[in-house]
């Protein structure tokens, strides 16, 4: 297991000594390679808290957790110790927020910036950045560009292909689609679905979006006050129970089933996840 | 990043609380001119104790004030061992001498080095760091063999004492004035009466509801920056910015790395207050009516009677010369 979280929990420190739980005894692992997993939950939840103990950005304040070898636990000057720059070369985080992380005068210096601190040389990382920029869904001309004049979601594509120039072995997404319109939203969802059937990379996503998980995710986490409630595949979150009693919404393609279903009558011989796959089953249906 | 205890509020209901900011800000100031006004040890005394026990009726616990005193404890340490030190006036109390010798010069700068490497590894830093210097003095005293290369002493004067008790004491009565001010006082509160201060300076075309707005808005600020900041350390980090490695060059880039987006990140939350603020239908230098309107009662009075008192007892005492 590349990532393994061992009874994890995680305190921010407040102001009167009395920390707030944002990560309450996690058990998780995830595999070095083949994993598509979205992990949901409410606003403040510790999404992002969780994603950030996987590349060693926080440290667990209780239990342990291993990044590909190496142990991280409570004890600060331990951890220290210990090289965690090659973790975070390996575990790609990219940040909701753009504007985190864009300081360069032009786009490509900005890509180039994280390979170039791992070790890589000019030309290499040069090569990457023309690679990714086209990963993303932008074109060459845009590495000229200030990465300041470009709109939400253009940044937001760069910040992305500023990380994936890195070459990580795990690739975590903290809500990449948000701010993004219906067709840009696809399109990248699109490319990290390629990135991991093609080059067998385990992504994890954060999202609010149903639909992602639904159509996208193998595996789904859920967060609920620090816990994690639910660790398993799609399908079985969205019976009815487990939606109830954790405020979720059915993805879009699951409600257009059993409305089908209650209302017409029509029963789908296997449960579609995407669009396009909605329209085949009706097809092979209706005939 | 939540360590910094100056400044901050802290919710109580003692009579401190229900005094007007007004009053708080002008009896701060009225006590801390005494405070520097006083000139005997005795007198001296009497102040911290009489801050001791507005700490005690104020219900505010030591604890925090201590809190507040701890990034200063190297600085008032420091200053009293610099008075102690180089200051060589009045009666000569003790001394000591001191022979520079190759054998103790050697441990000494052994003793330094050593200090240097366990400093970190120990919980109580400070004491460690007073023994080390005390351990290196006594060492040019009690070990006087080998090769002289110079002679010296060390020395404690009256005057050189009695200023460092000053400086010390002066220091600490401050801090802890000023903690108690704005431990007691909301921030909107504190702004509100250094508005209504700063008033009469209208004569000087000087607008105060501009300043004390500009000081709310940077108050207010400090810990959201701070946020952002941390957020952008931790975003850069996981591009391979290693902040505790590297060469001098890298260190250049990695500061660039995270100011560039500090700044665009206040201009952008600058920009956004000020829409804020419009759509609030807020125009500078326009007339305004406000929702918390200051009370002055008779607890005010009493207490500025009081710090009034203070003062004026101070002043006297010194022009009798006590």
């Amino acid at each position: 297991m590349a990532i393994k979280f061992e009874r994890v929990s995680f305190q921010y420190r407040g102001i009167d000594e009395k920390g707030y739980l944002a990560l309450a005894d996690i058990n998780l692992s995830i595999a070095a390679k083949g994993e598509f997993i979205t992990l949901i939950g409410e606003t403040g939840s510790g999404k992002s808290t969780l994603a950030q103990h996987m590349n060693a950005l926080l440290t667990p304040t209780e239990g342990r957790v291993h990044v590909f070898g190496v142990k991280l636990t409570s004890d600060k000057k331990k951890n220290r110790r210990q090289r965690l720059n090659p973790i975070r070369q390996r575990v790609g985080l990219v940040f909701q927020f753009p504007e985190y992380q864009l300081f360069e005068e032009t786009v490509l210096k900005d890509i180039i910036f994280g390979p170039k601190n791992f070790g890589v040389g000019q030309d290499e990382a040069v090569e990457r950045a023309k690679k990714m920029i086209k990963v993303v869904g932008l074109d060459e001309s845009y590495l000229e560009r200030s990465p300041f004049n470009l709109s939400g979601g253009e940044k937001k594509r760069v910040s992305i292909a500023g990380i994936l120039a890195m070459e990580p072995e795990i690739l975590i997404l903290d809500e990449p689609t948000s701010g993004l319109d219906p067709m840009g939203r696809n399109a990248l969802l699109e490319v990290f679905h390629n990135i991991h059937e093609q080059l067998g990379k385990t992504v994890v996503i954060i999202t609010h979006d149903m639909n992602t998980v639904y159509e996208y995710a193998k595996r789904v986490l859920v967060l609920r006050e620090g816990a994690l409630v639910y660790d398993g595949d799609p399908s079985g979150l969205f019976s009815r129970k487990h939606v109830e009693d954790w405020n979720l919404e059915l993805p879009e393609i699951l409600r257009i089933q059993r409305a089908l279903e209650e209302r017409f009558g029509i029963k789908l011989d296997k449960s579609p996840r995407s669009r396009k796959e909605l329209i085949e089953a009706l097809g092979e249906v209706v005939g | 990043m939540n360590r910094i205890v100056i400044g901050r509020y802290i919710p109580g209901n003692s009579f401190l609380y229900r005094m007007d900011p007004r009053t708080k800000l002008i009896a701060m100031i009225l006590l801390m001119v005494s405070v520097f006004l006083i000139q005997s040890f005795i007198h001296m005394l009497v102040a911290l104790l009489l801050v001791a026990l507005l700490l005690v009726f104020g219900g505010i616990s030591v604890k925090r004030v201590y809190l507040g005193l701890r990034p200063l404890v190297f600085l008032l340490i420091f200053t009293f061992l610099f008075q102690v030190l180089f200051n060589r006036q009045g009666d000569l109390l003790y001394s000591l001498e001191l022979h520079y010798t190759v054998l103790n010069l050697s441990i000494a700068m052994a003793l330094v080095i050593m200090w240097g490497f366990t400093k970190r590894f120990l919980r109580f830093r400070l004491l460690y760091f007073l023994a080390t210097v005390a351990g290196v003095f006594l060492l040019f005293h009690y070990l006087p063999f080998g090769i002289v290369l110079g002679e010296g002493t060390f020395s404690v004067y009256e005057q050189g004492l009695s200023t460092a008790f000053f400086i010390m004491v002066r220091l600490v009565i401050i801090i802890t004035l000023s903690t108690i001010l704005t431990i007691t006082t909301k921030p909107t509160d504190l702004n509100l009466g250094l508005e209504s201060i700063l008033r009469p300076l209208r004569i000087l075309r000087i607008n105060a509801e501009e300043i004390a707005m500009i000081i709310a808005i940077s108050l207010r600020y400090i810990p959201t920056l701070l946020d952002e900041a941390n957020k952008i350390m931790l975003a850069q980090a996981s591009r391979g910015v290693d902040f505790q490695e590297g060469k001098l060059k890298d260190k250049v880039i990695q500061v660039v790395s995270l100011l560039v987006p500090m700044f665009i990140i206040s201009f952008q939350r600058s920009d956004d207050l000020a829409n804020a603020m419009e759509t609030r239908s807020f125009v500078p230098g326009q007339k305004r009516t406000r929702l918390h309107i200051l009370h002055w009662s008779g607890l005010d009075t009493t207490a500025l009677a009081f710090t009034c008192a203070a003062l004026i007892g101070v002043i006297l005492l010194r022009v009798v010369g006590w």
